[in-house]
């Protein structure tokens, strides 16, 4: 409890125990964080990171087939301008190929998209994988 | 002060002097959010039921702040609603008249794009509105005690409830942390940082909160009680504030999708650099209201 007197503020010297509660409480949620961020801070020794791309789903659109895909990042260090191509081969020439860019990936994350073929991807071999990245 | 007390005083230049400096209020704390590019993007592609969410906690968050800030002598919870719902719409109607006036809003958006920035801006702005009509408004007109009664004023002698100092801190961490949660800045300073700059933001946050209360002879700072070691207040104050502020940030970039698909050592990242602000925010909130 805080007394305002004449402008000034005075905390009370013998605080009711819920107050000690919530200190105590935030006490240990903060440095629950702390212990958290810091052991990332020790074992995280990754340099660069570490791309890999998946196709989600594929659906038929008024306009083509929309491919749903998700680049995952599983190194700490993030990525920007990540770059990706997706490619439709048969019989291993490339029928189509498509690309988008992702503005992050995230460490330890994921972030997704869309690509839109002409032709539907079913039976045909559908690849999509991160092709380049710029650091943020 | 509020604006009116019954049917019977009402008096017009009053009332309308109380709506001015609302709107007031609204373009002071609102005009950096108003003019930031992706506010206007959330208001178009944010998710409708994390828009809906903030737009309903608006409506106790301005009841209570009424009632805490606005009008400290004949305050009812009836007089706070009603001007809870006046600084709302005040708040709506200031950001609807700036989008325009700035050519955000075009008459070829759809209703969906348009209703959508209004009302994620009148978040703030409503907020802006009711702080400007406690913080902005002047002795001026309502001179309760010219008959040399102020030495046993009731309002130099009041005592805030603990919950009243959290929820106040709970405000200003609010405030700085909307207008700065939405910019792509705040995801970007989050990866560029290594896990040691963000231990030090901590650490750097909790100092500046605890100095701005405590130790710097602001108006309005805080002093402890004959006899009180200073962690005292540390543990009670500090500590569960910045608590606040970091769960408070945690909510601003959820409704932001800034956390969405992140691991949860980046989403602790983008919550400790947005506390920093917000401590500072909540800190400040403590001397001001």
């Amino acid at each position: 409890m805080t007394k305002i007197s004449n402008g000034r503020n005075i905390e009370a010297s013998a605080p009711h125990w819920i107050e000690w509660v919530t200190g105590a409480i935030s006490a240990i949620i903060v440095l629950t964080v702390i212990v958290w961020i810091g052991k990332d801070g020790i074992l995280d020794r990754d340099r660069s990171p570490d791309l890999h791309g998946q196709v989600v789903q594929t659906e038929e659109r008024s306009d083509g087939f929309q491919v749903l895909f998700e680049i995952h990042n599983d190194s700490s260090v993030t990525a920007s301008q990540v770059k990706v191509r997706g490619e439709l081969r048969d019989q291993g020439s490339v029928l189509e190929s498509s690309e988008s860019v992702l503005d992050y990936v995230p460490g330890h994350s994921r972030a997704g998209g869309g690509l839109i073929f002409r032709q539907n991807p079913a039976g045909k071999e559908l690849t999509v994988r991160p092709t380049a990245f710029d650091e943020p | 002060m509020s604006i009116a007390t019954s049917g019977r005083d009402f008096d017009t230049s009053k009332f309308f002097g109380g709506i001015a400096r609302g709107i007031a209020g609204a373009l002071l704390f609102a005009l950096p959010m108003l003019m930031t590019m992706e506010m206007w993007e959330l208001g178009v592609y944010m998710d409708r039921s994390r828009l809906l969410l903030l737009l309903l906690l608006n409506i106790p968050l301005l009841i209570v702040l009424s009632d805490r800030v606005g009008f400290e002598e004949t305050s009812t919870w009836r007089q706070a609603i009603r001007d809870a719902s006046i600084a709302y719409a005040l708040g709506i109607l200031s950001s609807a008249l700036i989008l325009v006036a700035i050519g955000v809003i075009k008459e070829d958006q759809s209703t969906h794009e348009i209703i959508g920035m209004i009302a994620l801006q009148a978040v703030p702005a409503s907020i802006g509105a009711m702080l400007g009509r406690s913080q902005l408004g002047g002795q001026s007109g309502d001179d309760h005690h010219g008959d040399g009664s102020a030495d046993d004023d009731p309002v130099h002698e009041r005592e805030t409830s603990y919950a009243g100092e959290l929820f106040l801190m709970a405000v200003g961490a609010l405030f700085l942390n909307l207008n700065v949660a939405p910019t792509e800045e705040m995801i970007l300073l989050s990866y560029k940082m290594t896990p040691w700059h963000a231990l030090v933001i901590i650490v750097g946050s909790l100092a500046a909160m605890h100095g701005f209360v405590y130790a710097l002879s602001f108006r309005g700072s805080h002093d402890l009680a004959e006899g009180t070691p200073s962690w005292h207040a540390f543990v009670r104050f500090t500590l569960p504030g910045y608590l606040i502020a970091g769960l408070i940030s945690a909510y601003c970039l959820w409704t932001f999708h800034r956390t969405d698909d992140m691991g949860s050592t980046q989403i602790l990242m983008i919550v400790v650099i947005l506390s920093f602000p917000g401590a500072i925010g909540a800190a400040a909130a403590r001397l001001i209201l």
